[in-house]
């Protein structure tokens, strides 16, 4: 994203509208412009229309910088998972899928939410420690395309420094190992530059409770009273 | 995309805020899912949600109802947001009768949206519940504000917007309904909850919250809001 320096009337009321605070204002020039490190490409300035003088300009993006907007722009629809957001169908239509079984856990670590942004230094650092513990990654997941070598969770060295809104590390594992990788990335969110927000899904079946409620006390981890429910009305097109 | 899921807040706040979505799977029921995905969206009328919207057209704080109903596609995501566990519950059950066969998932308390699915014959197929924020929490702004911000998952509402929006409803140049409204607007799958963003707004401005924008030292002045 640029700013027209030519319209720009330096007013600053795009200023707040940046979730990552990349909309700067150079007092000696009295000029605002973009911050072109800290920005995510999320092109929320120029949708919301808070200039009065329409002085944003979508940059064409190229890669490496184009995935900024990938993981960052929720109107931008993955070409491979053909859902926008940041492109995971998760557990939303587990109910005809049956992509999460009874045994299994999801897990997902989205780096940088809420509204922190994340390096793919960061994301690395942490997909690589869950990876030692021979978790599967999801196949169809934007980060996961990024990983050069998913038994270790290497990523492309050419995003290395990029910076995303969000990306999301998402993985399946059997219940037996669920501690020690919830363990594990609490482990590794002390030696991060960010935050990041912690899922765990799992399939309900004939259970009182939702299974991962427990096993989440255990890792000392206090689940949020609120969450996802799928409400199981989707045609099921799995047998377990 | 769990752009519903992490919506910080206690569960007096929460109780007021639940999320209503379907979609379809892609390389399964995708093809044709556009007519269920329309019958979908005009039971979720009927029950005259706070917000909706479809990431293919926008949310109604933007567009209105009958452009988004006009531009639903096999690829669309529709959802609605209520205030109350009754009107979700009765949405369920109409949605069960309709037999759509797409996907249905309702963010909000867990231990309500149980209930709500029991009252209407439903069961709690899978459930993700977040397990919190890890990491630098000192990149965070405050949970007053968190609670605001992350009703839109996808963090296209600015913490720094919410606090320029506290103060200006405690300088009584914008009321708390009208600032929820104008919050909303990134917001483009329309989740933002108004109403309750107006409470939490309204509660800043309140007890006079100066507000992060100028702890983050940004280039807005008092003059400015």
């Amino acid at each position: 994203m640029k700013i027209d320096q030519d319209t720009c009337i330096a007013c600053k009321k795009c200023i707040p509208v940046c979730p990552v605070n990349a909309i700067l204002f150079e007092k000696s020039e009295k000029i605002v412009f973009i911050d072109d490190e800290q920005c995510v490409e999320c092109g929320v300035c120029y949708r919301i229309g808070v200039c009065p003088t329409d002085s944003f300009m979508e940059d064409e993006l190229v890669w490496p910088r184009s995935i900024r907007a990938g993981l960052s722009n929720p109107l931008l629809v993955d070409p491979r998972t053909r859902i926008p957001g940041r492109g995971t169908e998760e557990m939303k239509t587990n109910d005809i899928t049956g992509r999460f079984k009874p045994g299994y856990l999801g897990i997902a670590v989205e780096m940088g939410r809420p509204g922190t942004g994340a390096s793919f230094v960061d994301i690395e650092k942490v997909a690589q420690a869950i990876a030692k513990h021979g978790v599967a990654f999801c196949p169809e997941n934007p980060v996961t395309f990024l990983m050069t070598d998913k038994r270790t969770g290497k990523i492309n060295p050419e995003v290395m420094n990029e910076r995303v809104l969000s990306g999301i590390i998402e993985f399946e594992l059997p219940v037996e190992k669920a501690d020690a990788v919830l363990k594990e990335i609490i482990k590794v969110s002390d030696e991060i530059d960010t935050v990041f927000s912690l899922d765990v899904i799992s399939y309900v079946g004939d259970e009182e409770e939702p299974p991962m409620l427990e096993i989440m006390r255990q890792a000392g981890i206090s689940p949020s009273p609120n969450g996802k429910n799928n409400m199981g009305l989707g045609r099921p097109e799995y047998a377990f | 995309m769990t752009h519903t899921l992490h919506r910080l807040g206690n569960t007096e706040n929460l109780s007021d805020d639940y999320v209503v979505f379907a979609m379809s799977a892609k390389g399964f029921n995708e093809d044709g899912s556009a007519a269920p995905m329309l019958k979908f969206l005009e039971i979720c009328l009927e029950f005259d949600p706070i917000n909706m919207g479809d990431m293919k057209t926008g949310n109604i704080l933007k567009t209105n109802k009958e452009d988004i109903y006009n531009n639903i596609q096999d690829v669309s995501i529709v959802h609605a947001v209520y205030k109350d566990e009754a009107t979700v519950a009765a949405l369920l059950k109409q949605v069960k009768e309709a037999d759509l066969g797409i996907s249905v998932v309702v963010s909000g308390l867990l231990n309500k949206v149980k209930e709500m699915g029991e009252s209407a014959g439903l069961k709690q197929h899978t459930v993700n519940c977040s397990g919190g924020v890890w990491g630098d929490m000192d990149k965070l702004p405050s949970q007053e504000v968190l609670q605001v911000t992350t009703m839109c998952g996808h963090g296209m509402v600015a913490s720094n917007l919410v606090d320029y929006y506290a103060t200006r409803i405690r300088k009584g140049r914008i009321t708390a309904d009208e600032a929820a409204k104008k919050l909303g607007e990134p917001c483009v799958c329309g989740v933002f909850n108004t109403e309750r963003a107006a409470k939490l707004l309204q509660a800043m401005a309140d007890h006079g919250s100066d507000g992060h924008m100028m702890q983050a030292g940004l280039t807005m002045t008092a003059e400015d809001l």
